[in-house]
This record gives C-alpha cells, sequence and structure tokens, in this order.
C-alpha cells in the first residue's frame, strides 16, 4: 500500500511531461504545425527504436560520450590541480591568477579552427576542446573552495607537523570537496555541449552529427530521436555525477 | 605554506603606486604576446598562427572596408535580441514558478528533461521556421539563455525569505507589486548569476548557430578566413569573439553591480 502510494505520488510529480507529450500528439495530428516541424511521437518513437536496434543510434551516443568523458577528466584533473594551485602558492596566483579569472568570460569556442589545425578535425580536437571548456569552471570552483577553507584548520595541521602532501590528502582535498563537487557539475554539461555543438559544425561521428545531419536530410523524426538520446545521456552523466559525488563526500554531510 | 617568491601584495592608495602591481599581474599574458609576435615574426610558427601584428592590420583592413562592422553588428544584434528576449521569459517564468507550486510542479519535470539538451540542437527546427535569417540565430541564443536563468530565478525565489513575502501578503500587497517591488528586488542577484551563466552559453550557441546557418557574423569571419587562407582574418575573427565576449561579461557585472548596489551594500562587494 505504502509502496503504491510513493509510485503515485512519484507519477503525479511527472504528470506535465505525458500532457505534453499529449498536447504535442494533438498538435502533430491536427495539422496546425507542419509534420516537418512536429512529426508524430509515434514517428519519433519509431526512428528511435529503429536506430537504436540498427546499432547506429548507440554509437553515436558512445563516440559523444567518450569524448565528453574524456575531455571532462582530463579538464577537470588539470583544474583541481591549477586551483589548488592559486588558492596555495602565492607566486603562482600572482602570475596566473588573472589568466583564468579575466579568460573565464572569454568564449573558448572562437579557438575551434586553431583548436582543428593543431588536433585534427576528429576525437583529439573534441575531447581538447572539451577540457579547456571544463578546465575554467572547475579552476574557479576548486580556487574559491579552497580559499573558504578556515585557516585554522590548516595552522593546526601544520602544528601536528603535516608535511605537504598529508595536508592537501587529509586537510586541505577533504575541506574543498563539496565546493569542487559542484564546480564539477557545472562543467560536465558544459563539456557535453562543447562536444557536440563542434560535432556539429564539423565531423562525422557523434550525437551532434547524428542531429545535424538529420536537420539537413530533412529527417525531423530522426532529429527529435537524438535529442532524446541526447535528454537521456545527459540526464544518466549528471545521475552518475551526483551519486559519485555523494559516496565521495558522505563524510562531509 | 612558504612563498616560493617574495610577492608584492597590492598598494592600497594611489593609482601610480599601483602600475608596478599590475603590471606584474599582466606579465603571464604581455610575455606570451610578445613571444608569438617574435616567434610569428621570425617565422618559426605554423602559418595558421599569423602574429599579432598581422593581425592588427588584418583588423584595419577589415575596418576600412567595412565588413568588419557589418558582421559585428550582426553578431552583436542577434546577442542582445536573444539574450534580452530569452532571460526575459527565464526570468519572468522562473519567478511565477518559484511563487507558485502548481506552475513549479509542473515546470520542474519539463525543465529536468529539455535542460541538459544542448539548445543548439534546435537549429535544424529553427532554420526549417525561420530559414537562413537572423531570426534563426536569435531564437537559438534566446532558447540557450532561457534555461539557466529560469532555474535561477526558481531557486532564488525558493531561497528568499519567505517573511518579506507574508509581511507584503499581510499588508494586502496587490500582487504585481509584491512580484516587483518585493520578490524581483530580493531575487536578482540570484538571477543575475544566471545571467553570468546564459551569457557564457549565448555564445558558445551563437558560434555554432551563425556556421550553420548565416550568411554574415563574426563567427563567419573566422570560417571564411580559413576558406580563403587568410589566416589573419581567421585570427582577427578569433580576437574579436573573444574580446566580445570578455567585455560582454565585464558590462553584465557592471550593470549588476549598479542594478544590485543596495543589496550588495555591506558585503565587501560595495567597495571594490
Amino acid at each position: 500500500m505504502i509502496a503504491l502510494k510513493r509510485m503515485w505520488s512519484g507519477a503525479r510529480a511527472w504528470y506535465s511531461v505525458p500532457l505534453m507529450l499529449l498536447l504535442w500528439q494533438c498538435v502533430a495530428l491536427s495539422g496546425l504545425i507542419s509534420a516537418r516541424v512536429l512529426p508524430p511521437l509515434g514517428a519519433v518513437f519509431a526512428a528511435f527504436v529503429n536506430d537504436v536496434i540498427s546499432g547506429n543510434l548507440p554509437y553515436h551516443v558512445l563516440v559523444t560520450t567518450g569524448r565528453t568523458f574524456a575531455g571532462f577528466v582530463i579538464g577537470s584533473v588539470a583544474g583541481v590541480l591549477v586551483g589548488f594551485g592559486l588558492a596555495r602558492v602565492r607566486w603562482f596566483e600572482y602570475l596566473f591568477e588573472p589568466v583564468f579569472f579575466a579568460g573565464y568570460p572569454v568564449p573558448k569556442i572562437a579557438l575551434f579552427p586553431i583548436f582543428t589545425f593543431l588536433f585534427g578535425i576528429g576525437t583529439p580536437s573534441k575531447i581538447a576542446f572539451a577540457a579547456l571548456e571544463c578546465l575554467y569552471p572547475v579552476v574557479v570552483a576548486t580556487h574559491l573552495a579552497s580559499r573558504a577553507t578556515g585557516r585554522e584548520i590548516v595552522w593546526a595541521g601544520q602544528n601536528m607537523g603535516m608535511t605537504r602532501g598529508t595536508l592537501l590528502r587529509h586537510v586541505l582535498i577533504p575541506a574543498a570537496l563539496p565546493g569542487i563537487l559542484n564546480g564539477l557539475r557545472i562543467a560536465l554539461p558544459i563539456g557535453m555541449t562543447v562536444v557536440i555543438v563542434t560535432e556539429m559544425i564539423g565531423d562525422t561521428h557523434g550525437l551532434g552529427f547524428y542531429i545535424a545531419n538529420s536537420g539537413a536530410t530533412f529527417r525531423y523524426d530522426k532529429l527529435y530521436a537524438g535529442m532524446l538520446a541526447i535528454g537521456l545521456v545527459g540526464l544518466v552523466l549528471d545521475r552518475a555525477l551526483v551519486f559519485i559525488s555523494r559516496r565521495l563526500s558522505h563524510g562531509m554531510r | 605554506m612558504s612563498a616560493v617568491l617574495d610577492v608584492p601584495s597590492p598598494p592600497r592608495r594611489g593609482r601610480w603606486r599601483r602600475l608596478p602591481y599590475m603590471a606584474g599581474r599582466a606579465a603571464v599574458p604581455l610575455v606570451v604576446l610578445a613571444l608569438w609576435q617574435w616567434f610569428g615574426a621570425s617565422g618559426k610558427l605554423p602559418p595558421y598562427l599569423s602574429f599579432p601584428s598581422d593581425i592588427v592590420s588584418a583588423t584595419r583592413e577589415l575596418a576600412g572596408e567595412g565588413e568588419l562592422w557589418t558582421y559585428l553588428r550582426d553578431s552583436l544584434l542577434r546577442l542582445i535580441g536573444g539574450f534580452a528576449i530569452g532571460s526575459a521569459i527565464g526570468a519572468a517564468l522562473g519567478l511565477v514558478a518559484g511563487l507558485s507550486k502548481p506552475v513549479g510542479e509542473f515546470a520542474d519535470p519539463l525543465v529536468a528533461f529539455v535542460y541538459p539538451v544542448p539548445k543548439i540542437a534546435f537549429l535544424p527546427i529553427m532554420l526549417l521556421i525561420f530559414g537562413l535569417t537572423s531570426a534563426t540565430q536569435t531564437a537559438i541564443v534566446a532558447l540557450s539563455v532561457s534555461f539557466p536563468v529560469f532555474l535561477a530565478a526558481q531557486h532564488a525565489v525558493q531561497q528568499m525569505d519567505k517573511h518579506l513575502v507574508w509581511v507584503a501578503r499581510n499588508f494586502e500587497t496587490p500582487f504585481p507589486t509584491l512580484l516587483f517591488r518585493v520578490v524581483l528586488p530580493a531575487t536578482l542577484p540570484g538571477i543575475f548569476a544566471g545571467l553570468r551563466v546564459a551569457l557564457a552559453l549565448s555564445f558558445v550557441s551563437l558560434f555554432a548557430a551563425e556556421l550553420i546557418g548565416a550568411k554574415t557574423g563574426l563567427s563567419l569571419l573566422i570560417t571564411e578566413g580559413q576558406d580563403w587562407v587568410r589566416y589573419d582574418i581567421m585570427l582577427t575573427g578569433v580576437v574579436a569573439y573573444g574580446l566580445l565576449g570578455f567585455v560582454a561579461d565585464r558590462l553584465l557585472m557592471a550593470v549588476r553591480k549598479r542594478v544590485l548596489r543596495g543589496v550588495l551594500l555591506g558585503t565587501g562587494e560595495a567597495q571594490r
């Protein structure tokens, strides 16, 4: 009974999704908006299932997810290191803080042609791009979180004779972890957006290409199927990151 | 932690005394620029990295022909239009969704599902609706902007001090007054945080939207330079686009400081 009630309240919280889908279907069938712009749901679903079974969509999902993940990992590791460097090493902060804080709002996407010259048009340039875009929010988040760490805790650690490494591992990183994880959660969708955008501009693999290609060949049912896939990938990646964050920082709560 | 170098701290007073400090801060970009120029002028860099003085002369050339200004104007109009429309819609809906529980419950699952999809994915549909006009890019920018602003506004309403609303309600404040005199001022700091994220996003989506479906714009300057093997023109586009993003962010921050001057009083940020 309780399980049923919980299921009901869970279903009720999501009621707007089927409602909007119903509205979509009604508009699509009424012909008010051309079937190109808004294909009937059945067609979208059929295209989705069709391409999942043919292995076409899973392939592009894997390509995009792999690129996003690789870029995200590289960018976050570098970002955390740089962020700690900025917060803990004064000369490093003096020299490089402007690079990261003034460079933060500069749209890195403009470097697209230079990256394609440097890394080619394929996977490496996408990964490099995602890494660069993930780097900045992680640096800023780590820097701010690490700065907010109480001086007293650091002093206490130093008084107890901690070496730099121990201090970093047992004091600085745990104290800054929630802030860092927050930064990671901001960085992940940015990385994915950049990968998809660069795939749309010039590539023959990945979900960005799948969408651009579906649009260019007027297969709008496939276009929506691609969007559905992107939404699912984004949702799964975000949930996974939240899950890992909870495991990592459960001592902090 | 011991400082490896003795780092000067910023002098408190005097514009001229701050000069050496500021020069030191700008050292890394300046050194990179100088090296870039040096290696470029001596021909040791790959051709696609035209050096700074080349870029400056290309900028002059393009500005003289007026092409730079047309492209800049078109990009700017799309950006401003899209940003204004998207942030107005996002903030309005976000405030309502934060204030009214049924609206919030209706919107939450929809937003949760559409939010992770990069809005640039709607480009083929916008192209179908608006064709190869600026409206396509404007719509894409507006779409990308509206979601983070919506979430920021909704979150800000949920986080704000409920007593303010209760007090206003007790005084029988009409709803528009409540919205504009109580809720909006209380949530503006949060909304501005969303606007800043949205601004960065809008540049990414504008870039792709221009490349795929426009005839003018700064992003096209970049690809056209690439196609004509005029790398100085390409890099002019890169620099201009980067500068535009930087200046836009600074402008937004200046507006924020002005608008929020009452809220920021005493937070330490006001003195800076």
